[in-house]
């Protein structure tokens, strides 16, 4: 499983701090990986990734199933 | 379900839809505007509001109001007060659209970021318990006047690089503001006043710091160094940034903290599960910003016309999203009218959503945090000390309690 955040993230940050295991934060409040390639996660994560993609009030996250 | 009639207004006529004259702006019992909110999205998905000289289209629930923040260039944010289609104020980031916007939030952004309020937050929490061990001892308190409006001002002006000991001219300032959006007339006298007595405190701010370079931790020197365009930043500009951070950091915070106070003043079971387990806390402050969020509604004026979720919107036309309607949805919650204290899956809509989401959330939820910690480890037991019923303010501005007293056991 794979997970993927668009442009559209504009910096609430409830992903990064639900997640801090899977994502992290720029300078501005982003997460790092917006509009950009996705990251791989771990199997053990993929129930807290659900839970990432239901707290983004942008509907900006994704996951792609392997 | 969409309606297969499309509502729509011919000039003072309304078709398709029902049409109401709700007043959102007067004080009502604690609890009031939710129960409204509720009833007014359970009973229809959109309705137009009437008020003298004027009306709005109003979307009551979760589809409609997140597609209104999705889309900035339809539903722009040159007005948010759907009764005032043309303000004459102007609040800048707040009221600046495409493609002007991001240029000053990406000034602003940093000074508010998570990173910054991290590193705040030793200093922050210092200063939270500076209010609060006075009040242990007095085994009661107005947690509003005697915190809220407090920690909140006092922690915003160590962000930004302002004495702390004007904290208590601040929280005034601030309270005799939106004390004024009732449309009593003393109240507005009041509210004019404050405004302009904070316009004269930014731009003495300001000149002190005119010409010099850039010092450390203080924003108004960083705001005078900074620049849009290339060019330095204009001086209303500055001081309309200046307002709406002061009315937009200090009022929201101590409302929200009210209702969380009050929420745990009745609820003794979520008060130990926070104080045993202070790592949730962050979940019960976005809980507490949906259940008892204070944005009744959010306006926005249309750019064109267009058809939007069953309504023919024409341009100039005031749309209001209710989000107090959509954070309580049960076609987009699970447990809709419940309040749970750790939800994950929470993407509510309480700091709002799309590009003008709150500027001063990673701040405003890291307050709530030190204070709900901060509270719970002193005073771990309190309840709510009043005969009679709480009132909130109105939606028109955030809703927001006046007073909560609470009590607790002095030394047990």
């Amino acid at each position: 499983m794979k997970l993927q955040v668009s442009e559209s993230c504009v910096g609430h940050g409830r992903c990064y701090t639900l997640a801090p295991q899977l994502l992290d934060c720029d300078d501005e409040g982003y997460v790092t990986i917006r509009g950009g390639d996705p990251i791989e996660v771990p199997e053990d994560l993929h129930e807290l990734a659900e839970n990432v993609v239901g707290s983004c009030p942008e509907s900006a996250i994704t996951l792609i199933d392997d | 379900m969409q309606s297969s009639v499309i509502a729509e207004r011919h000039g003072s006529e309304v078709t398709g839809c029902p049409v109401m004259d709700h007043d959102f702006s007067r004080a009502r019992e604690l609890g009031a505007y939710w129960a409204l909110a509720n009833e007014l999205r359970e009973s229809c998905p959109h309705f137009y509001n009437r008020y003298e000289g004027g009306g709005y289209w109003v979307f009551t629930r979760h589809e409609a109001v997140r597609d209104i923040y999705k889309t900035p260039q339809v539903f722009s944010s040159a007005s948010i007060t759907p009764w005032e289609p043309d303000p004459i104020y102007r609040f800048v980031p707040t009221q600046v659209d495409a493609p002007d916007h991001i240029k000053y939030r990406r000034i602003l952004n940093p000074w508010f970021s998570p990173k910054a309020m991290e590193a705040a937050a030793p200093m922050m929490r210092e200063i939270c318990r500076s209010y609060i061990e006075p009040l242990v001892p007095k085994g009661r308190c107005n947690f509003i006047q005697e915190f809220a409006l407090l920690f909140p001002t006092a922690a915003f002006l160590t962000v930004i690089g302002v004495p702390i000991s004007y904290t208590e001219q601040f929280a005034k300032w601030v309270d005799e503001f939106f004390g004024g959006f009732g449309g009593d007339p003393a109240g507005a006298e009041a509210m004019a006043r404050a405004l302009s007595e904070m316009r004269v405190f930014w731009t003495e701010q300001l000149a002190d710091r005119r010409g010099k370079p850039a010092t450390d931790g203080d924003l108004f020197s960083y705001l005078l160094n900074s620049t849009f365009d290339e060019k330095p930043l204009d001086e209303n500009v500055l001081l309309d940034m200046c307002t709406v951070l002061t009315l937009a950091g200090l009022d929201t915070t101590r409302a929200e903290l009210g209702y969380m106070f009050h929420h745990l003043a009745l609820n003794p079971d979520d008060r130990r599960r926070l104080a045993e387990d202070p790592a949730i806390v962050p979940l019960a402050v976005e809980e507490t910003l949906r259940y008892y969020t204070i944005i009744f509604g959010d306006g926005r004026k249309v750019t064109q016309d267009i058809e939007f979720h069953g309504v023919q919107l024409k341009q100039g036309d005031m749309v209001y999203g209710l989000v107090s309607g959509a954070n309580r949805d049960p076609r987009h919650w699970d447990r809709a009218d419940e309040f749970v204290i750790d939800r994950e899956r929470n993407n509510h809509f309480g700091f709002a959503s799309g590009p003008h989401r709150c500027l001063g959330m990673h701040l405003a939820r890291r307050e709530m945090a030190i204070a709900v910690q901060e509270w719970l480890s002193v005073i771990p037991d309190f309840e709510l000390d009043s005969e009679t019923e709480l009132m909130e303010r109105g939606g028109g501005a955030m809703m927001a309690l006046d007073r909560l007293p609470l009590r607790w056991e002095v030394g047990a």
